[in-house]
C-alpha cells in the first residue's frame, strides 16, 4: 500500500522524525517498507524563474548561457538542456538549495563561464523519471514563487501490511499506530465510531437484506442534486500521491474516504436503479457487467447488490458499469456496508478480480466505523459536489461484534517473552497506547477491552505479540539452551548419505540436484520401473509429474553439459523419488543415481585421451560404495530392458534388491549427442544402508602364509563370470579360501582362440589356520578343485 | 715387502678410483683380496718374513687390507649414491600430478545444508523428515492456516487429483514430528524440498529447499529463539554478523519475526538481507496436534516452543554470490566445479 507522508501528517505531526527514522519505526512495528519515494523539494530555494534570453556557451557546444529572472533579479545560469525557448518558466535551484538525493547547489563556473544556480528537470526535483530536459512550467505561474508551493513535497512509502493488520490499510489507521509507537498525539477528534447522523431501520423496499450471514450490515444514504465534475486540486493531489487516478468528484471522494479511514464505499447513480436495493446471493450463472468493462458470470455463492431487476454490484468487489456515477449523475445512493471476509475472498479469487475494496473487505474492516465512513463521504460530497442529503442513514442489519475482552496472564507473558524484568506498568502502558482499554487488573493478571478495529486481538497470546512488537527483540536477552536429544534413524540416514556423497566426489563425480517435477516426455528415461505421481495442476508441460526415478534428471543434466562441450560426464544425485502404488497411494523413497560417460580419467599429460568408460567402470564405482564393501553384488538381467536402455540389470545382494544398472540405449544417447556410451545406475539408499549396519567385527589375522595356484581355462564365450565365481564359492575344500579372476581373453578374429570361446584365468588361494602348508597338500587340493571344475562347468583347464 | 705393500696399496686405490660400477669394484676386490689376489699372496709370504720385521710387516699388511676394504665399501656407497641420484635425474616436479579419476564436487546446496545441519546439531538439534506429498491437514489446517487462506488454492499450490498436495513449506514436518512424539522436549531440524506453483525465473523455482527448525518444551521463550538463531547465523556468516528480528506475521507462530542479517556485497555498503522467518509456536498449532493425537501432550497452557524456517537456495545464493537461482538446478559442470573442496 502506498502511503503519503503529507497525508499522514494531517493526522499527527511527524516533523521530528526523518524519513529513515520513520522507515525504521514502521519496520520494527512489523510493517515492511518496500520502497520510499521522495517527491518534490522541501527547500524554499527552488523557485519559479523565467528564461529571458540565452546564447551559445563560448567554450562548449552542448551548453547554453542563459539570463534568468528569479523574481528578484536576473542571474546567469549555464545549462545543458535544449528543450526551452526564451520566455519559458522553469524551476530554478538557487545556491544553497539541497535537491533530492542530497545534491547541494553552489555558485560556480562551467568552462570558465559563471553559473549562479541550476535549472531543473522533473527527475532532479523528485518528480517522475523525466530527465530529457528542463521541467517547463505553466506560463501562468508567478515568477519567484517557491516551487514547493506549486508542487508540495511529499514522501511516499510503499508498505507491506501483513494480513493480520487490516486496520493499517488507511492513513488514519497508520497514524493511530505511529501515534502509539511515538507518543505523538493524533490531531483533532477523528473518531468515526461516533456519528451525528440519525439512523433509521431501512424499509424492505429501500434495502432488503437477504443474506445477513455474509452481509450483516448494509447502509444507504441518498444524496440528491449533486453536480459531478472533476475533483478539486487538493483531492486530486491526495489520490495521485498514492498512485490512484482521479475519475470524478464522487468516485474520488469514495476512494479518498477508503484511503483516509479504511471504509470502502460505493456510489450508485440513483436514477439508474430500478427500485430499492436488494442484498442477495447471485443466482447461478447470473451475469454482470462491472466497472472494469468485463462481464462476470456469478455463482450462487457470490454476494451481489441488486436492484429490483438485476445485480448492480459484486458486493465488496466492484460496482456495475450501468449504475456507476458519471458526469451526468445528479442523484446518488451511497453504500457503506460490512461484508464477511471469507465470502469476499472467495468471490474475488474465483473471478480473478481484486480491487482496493475487496482487498480491505477480505481482510476485515472495522464494523463500528461503517456509518462514520458514510457520514464523512456525505459531508465531502455536499461540500464538493453540492446537493442535499437525506437526514437519515438507512440501516439494514447490524454491525457484528468482532472484538470483546481478553485476559492477560502477565507472568505467562514475561515467561514467553523471556523478559522477567518487564513490569506490569510497562505492559499496561504498551497496551493502553495501542488503544486497548484496561477493565481490571490484579498483580498477575489484567483484563482488556479490544477496540473494534483490532479484530486480530482475540487471545492472550495476541496481546503478548503486541507487547513483543512494541518492546522489540532488543529488549529480549539472548539465551542459549543446549538440549541433549538422542539422535534417531533420520540422523543416521543423513550421515550415511553424506558418506556416499563424499565417496562419489572422491571418485570424480559431481553432485547434481535436479527438479523433482519432470515432464511426461522424460518418463521413458525412468530406470527401475515405477510410475511417477502426476500433479493435477502443473504449471507447464515441462513439470507435470513427480519423478519415479532420478535418471531422467541426470540424462537431462548430461544433455546440457554435452551441449556445453563437456566430454567426460560423471554425475550423481541423491534424493527422493515418488512411486505410485497400485492402491492409489504413493511411496516416497531416497535413491542414489549415477551417470557416467567418456574417459575414465581427466585428460592430462600422462594420458591425453584415456579410454572411455565401459559398464565395468560404473560397476566398479558401485561396488566400492560405502555400505557395499562386504556385500557381493549379483547383477541379474531384467526380462525386458526398457526401450531407452540396454543391458538393464537388477543389482541383487542375496534376496535384497539394491537397484539397477544399464547402458543408455545408443539411439537415446544419440538424441543427446553423447560422444561416448552413457551408463547409468539407480540404487536404493535404504538397501545400501543395510550393508553398513553395526560396527565391523574383527577377524584374527592369518598366522601362516597362504599359497596360490593359477588356473587358466577355455570356456564358451557366453559363460558368465558369475557362474564360475559361484562354482568356486561353493567349493567345500577346507584349505581353499579365496579365488579371483585375473584375466579374460577373447579374440574376435578367431585366430588365437575360437570366436565362440574365451580364455579366463583365476588365481586360487590355499591356507591353513594351523600350519604352513606343504606343496604336496596344496597341489592335491588344487587338483581336486580342477577336477570338480571340469565336471561342473563346460571348461577345459589348461594344464 | 713393505715397499711392495705400499705400491700394492697405491695400485689398489687407483683401481678403485677407476672402477665405474659394481662389477669393476668386485674385480678390484678379487684382484687384491680374493683367494688368488695380490694382497692374499703377499700375506702368505708372512711366514718368510724375519721375526724382527713381522710386527711391522703384519701391521702394514693389515693397514693395506683395511684401506682396500674400506675403499671398496665407500666406493660402493658412492656408486650407489650416484645411481640413486641418476634415478631422479630429469624429473620435472613442476609438471601436473597424475589425476587418477579426478575429484568431483558436492553441490553447493548440499554444502550449505550440511553447514547448517552441523551447526544446529552442535546446538542439540536432531534431524527429522516428512513426506513431500502432504495432506491439507499437515500443510495448512494444523498450522493454523484457514481454508480460505490465500496460499490454499490451485493457483499457488500443486495438488494431486486425490486432494493431497505438494507441501508448500517444510513446516508440515513440525506437525508430523509432534504427532509422532512420545515425550518432550522436541528439538528438531528438517531440511527438505518444498513446492510452490511459481514460474521458474532468475529468483524463483517451483521446487526449492528449506530448513525447518522446532524446539518445544515447557519453558521455551523468545529469549531462547533469539539466542539460538543469533548463534546459528553467526556461525554461518561470521562471529561479528549483525542479526535483527523484525516483527512479521505467520499463521502458525505468534509472535512472528523475520530475520535479517547485515551483509556486505562486493563494492557496496553492507545492507540488511532477509534470511529467515521465525516465531513462538501458536497455541492453536498445539491444539490441532493434540486433537490429531487424541491426548494433551502439547498442553497449550503450559507447552511453549519456537519454530524457524529458512530458504537454503537463497542462503546458497547469498553466501556464494550466485546471481541466478537456475544455476542451482542446471548442474552445469563448469558451475559445480567452482564449489569443489
Amino acid at each position: 500500500m502506498q502511503v503519503s507522508l503529507s497525508w499522514l501528517s494531517t493526522h499527527l505531526d511527524l516533523s521530528s522524525y526523518t524519513v529513515p527514522q520513520l522507515s525504521d519505526l514502521l519496520t520494527f512495528a512489523g510493517v515492511e517498507v518496500e520502497g520510499i519515494e521522495e517527491r518534490g523539494v522541501t527547500t524554499d530555494k527552488v523557485v519559479v524563474a523565467q528564461i529571458e534570453s540565452f546564447v551559445q556557451h563560448p567554450n562548449a557546444d552542448k551548453l547554453s548561457v542563459c539570463q534568468v529572472n528569479d523574481g528578484t533579479g536576473i542571474r546567469q545560469i549555464v545549462c545543458g538542456a535544449k528543450n526551452f525557448k526564451a520566455g519559458d518558466k522553469v524551476p530554478l535551484a538557487l545556491p544553497g538549495a539541497v535537491l533530492p538525493g542530497g545534491f547541494t547547489i553552489k555558485e560556480g563556473k562551467l568552462r570558465d563561464v559563471a553559473s549562479l544556480g541550476m535549472m531543473c528537470s522533473g527527475k532532479e526535483l523528485g518528480l517522475g523519471d523525466d530527465h530529457s530536459g528542463l521541467l517547463i512550467l505553466d506560463a501562468e505561474t508567478t515568477i519567484g514563487t517557491p516551487f514547493n508551493q506549486l508542487v508540495p513535497s511529499d514522501v511516499v512509502f510503499d508498505l507491506e501490511i501483513t494480513p493480520n493488520r487490516p486496520d493499517l490499510l488507511s492513513h488514519l489507521g497508520l497514524a493511530r499506530e505511529l501515534s502509539a509507537l511515538t507518543g505523538i498525539p493524533l490531531k483533532g477528534q477523528r473518531d468515526y465510531a461516533k456519528t451525528s447522523t440519525k439512523s433509521k431501520a431501512a424499509a424492505d423496499d429501500q434495502v432488503a437484506l437477504k443474506a445477513t450471514d455474509v452481509c450483516p450490515l448494509y447502509t444507504a444514504r441518498l444524496i440528491k442534486g449533486v453536480k459531478v465534475g472533476p475533483s478539486p486540486e487538493w483531492l486530486r493531489r491526495r489520490l495521485e500521491s498514492i498512485g490512484l487516478r482521479p475519475i470524478n468528484s464522487i468516485v474520488d471522494i469514495t476512494n479518498f474516504v477508503m484511503m483516509e479511514m479504511g471504509q470502502s464505499l460505493h456510489c450508485f447513480d440513483l436514477d439508474k436503479l430500478h427500485g430499492g436495493i436488494v442484498v442477495r446471493n447471485a443466482s447461478e450463472g447470473e451475469q454482470m457487467l462491472a466497472l472494469d468493462g468485463q462481464t462476470y458470470t456469478l455463482l450462487a455463492d457470490d454476494l451481489v447488490i441488486a436492484d429490483q431487476k438485476r445485480a448492480v454490484a459484486i458486493a465488496g468487489v466492484m460496482g456495475g458499469e450501468e449504475t456507476g456515477v458519471t458526469e451526468a449523475t445528479t442523484n446518488v445512493l451511497l453504500e457503506a456496508a460490512w461484508f464477511t471476509p471469507s465470502n469476499i475472498r472467495r468471490t474475488s479469487r474465483r473471478l480473478g478480480l481484486s480491487s482496493d475494496s475487496s482487498y480491505r473487505f477480505e481482510r476485515g474492516i472495522d464494523p463500528q466505523q461503517v456509518a462514520g465512513g458514510s457520514e464523512l463521504a456525505t459531508k465531502l460530497i455536499l461540500s464538493i459536489a453540492g446537493g442535499t442529503a437525506e437526514d437519515v442513514l438507512h440501516v439494514a442489519g447490524e454491525a457484528p461484534a468482532l472484538t470483546g475482552e481478553v485476559t492477560l496472564d502477565e507472568d505467562r507473558a514475561r515467561k514467553l517473552l523471556g523478559t522477567p524484568d518487564l513490569t506490569g506498568d510497562e505492559i499496561h502502558a504498551i497496551l493502553e497506547k495501542l488503544g486497548l482499554g484496561k477493565k481490571a487488573a490484579t498483580k498477575h493478571e489484567s483484563r482488556w477491552h479490544i477496540p473494534s478495529y483490532r479484530a486480530d486481538l482475540q487471545r492472550p497470546v495476541d496481546l503478548i505479540e503486541e507487547i513483543a512488537r512494541v518492546i522489540g527483540l532488543d529488549r529480549v536477552p539472548s539465551k542459549m539452551t543446549a538440549v541433549a536429544v538422542p539422535s534417531d534413524a533420520t540422523d543416521r540416514a543423513y550421515d550415511f548419505a553424506m558418506t556416499i556423497r563424499q565417496a562419489l566426489v572422491n571418485r570424480g563425480c559431481f553432485e547434481a540436484q535436479t527438479l523433482r517435477l519432470i515432464a511426461d516426455a522424460q518418463l521413458p528415461d525412468t530406470l527401475g520401473g515405477g510410475t511417477g505421481v502426476a500433479v493435477k495442476n502443473p504449471l507447464s508441460e515441462d513439470h507435470t509429474t513427480l519423478r519415479p526415478s532420478i535418471i531422467p534428471g541426470l540424462i537431462a543434466t548430461a544433455a546440457l553439459n554435452i551441449r556445453q562441450g563437456a566430454d567426460r560426464l560423471r554425475f550423481f544425485e541423491l534424493g527422493r523419488v515418488f512411486l505410485k502404488l497400485p492402491n492409489g497411494n504413493s511411496r516416497e523413497e531416497e535413491r542414489l543415481a549415477i551417470l557416467i560417460s567418456g574417459p575414465v580419467s581427466p585428460s592430462s599429460w600422462h594420458a591425453r585421451t584415456p579410454q572411455a568408460a565401459d559398464i565395468h567402470e560404473l560397476m566398479g564405482i558401485i561396488t566400492n560404495l560405502p555400505g557395499l564393501s562386504r556385500v557381493s553384488i549379483e547383477p541379474k538381467a531384467v526380462k525386458e530392458s526398457p526401450a531407452n536402455f540396454l543391458l538393464t540389470s537388477e543389482l541383487r545382494a542375496g534376496n535384497r534388491n539394491l537397484g539397477w544398472i544399464a547402458q543408455l540405449h545408443p539411439s537415446r544417447a544419440r538424441d543427446i549427442s553423447a560422444r561416448h556410451p552413457v551408463y547409468v545406475a539407480e540404487l536404493l539408499l535404504s538397501a545400501l544402508r543395510q550393508g553398513s549396519t553395526g560396527p565391523a567385527k574383527f577377524e584374527e589375522l592369518p598366522r601362516f602364509p597362504g599359497m596360490t595356484r593359477d588356473v587358466a581355462m577355455e570356456v564358451p564365450a557366453d559363460l558368465p563370470h558369475a557362474k564360475v565365481a559361484a562354482f568356486f564359492a561353493s567349493q567345500k575344500e577346507p584349505l581353499f579360501i579365496a579365488s579371483e579372476v585375473f584375466d579374460v581373453f577373447t579374440d574376435p578374429t578367431g585366430q588365437k582362440i575360437a570366436k565362440d570361446r574365451k580364455s579366463i584365468a583365476w588365481t586360487l588361494t590355499y591356507r591353513s589356520p594351523e600350519k604352513t602348508l606343504e606343496t604336496a597338500e596344496v597341489d592335491a587340493a588344487h587338483q581336486r578343485i580342477l577336477a570338480a571344475l571340469e565336471k561342473a562347468l563346460p571348461a577345459t583347464v589348461r594344464r | 715387502m713393505l715397499s711392495q705393500l705400499d705400491s700394492l696399496k697405491t695400485d689398489a686405490l687407483a683401481a678403485l678410483a677407476a672402477a665405474q660400477d659394481e662389477a669393476a669394484l668386485e674385480a678390484v676386490r678379487v684382484n687384491f683380496l680374493g683367494k688368488k689376489g695380490s694382497v692374499t699372496a703377499l700375506s702368505q709370504g708372512m711366514k718368510d718374513v724375519p721375526v724382527d720385521q713381522k710386527k711391522e710387516v703384519g701391521a702394514k699388511l693389515n693397514d693395506v687390507r683395511t684401506a682396500i676394504t674400506d675403499g671398496i665399501e665407500s666406493k660402493k656407497l658412492a656408486l650407489q649414491a650416484a645411481l640413486d641420484a641418476k634415478a631422479v635425474e630429469g624429473i620435472d616436479i613442476t609438471l601436473p600430478g597424475r589425476p587418477g579419476t579426478g575429484n568431483g564436487a558436492l553441490h553447493p546446496l548440499t554444502q550449505i545444508r550440511d553447514l547448517a545441519i552441523r551447526t544446529l546439531r552442535r546446538l542439540g538439534f536432531i534431524l527429522a523428515e516428512g513426506p513431500e506429498i502432504e495432506t491439507e491437514f499437515h500443510c495448512f489446517d494444523a498450522l493454523n492456516t484457514p481454508a480460505d487462506h490465500p496460499a490454499r488454492n490451485e493457483k499457488d499450490t500443486f495438488y494431486l487429483p486425490d486432494g493431497r498436495l505438494l507441501r508448500t513449506h517444510t513446516s508440515s514436518v513440525q506437525i508430523r514430528t509432534m504427532e509422532a512424539a512420545k515425550s518432550l522436549p522436541i528439538r528438531i531440524i528438517a531440511p527438505g524440498a518444498a513446492y510452490r506453483r511459481d514460474e521458474i525465473d532468475a529468483t524463483h523455482l517451483s521446487v526449492f529447499n528449506q530448513l525447518e527448525g522446532l524446539y518445544v518444551s515447557n519453558d521455551v521463550s523468545l529469549a531462547d529463539l533469539k539466542g539460538t538463531l543469533e548463534a546459528f547465523f553467526r556461525e554461518i556468516f561470521g562471529p561479528n554478523t549483525a542479526v535483527r528480528f523484525r516483527p512479521h506475521f505467520f499463521p502458525f507462530t505468534e509472535p512472528s519475526f523475520e530475520i535479517d542479517v547485515k551483509l556486505e556485497a562486493k563494492g557496496k555498503d553492507a545492507r540488511w538481507i532477509e534470511i529467515a522467518g521465525c516465531g513462538i509456536v501458536d497455541p492453536a498449532v498445539f491444539t490441532a496436534v493434540n486433537k490429531s493425537r487424541g491426548d494433551n501432550l502439547f498442553d497449550p497452557e503450559t507447552t511453549t516452543g519456537f519454530a524457524f524456517g529458512l530458504g537454503l537456495d537463497r542462503l546458497a545464493m547469498i553466501l556464494h554470490s550466485i546471481t541466478d537461482i537456475r544455476h542451482l538446478i542446471e548442474n552445469d559442470v563448469r558451475f559445480l566445479q567452482q564449489f569443489a573442496a
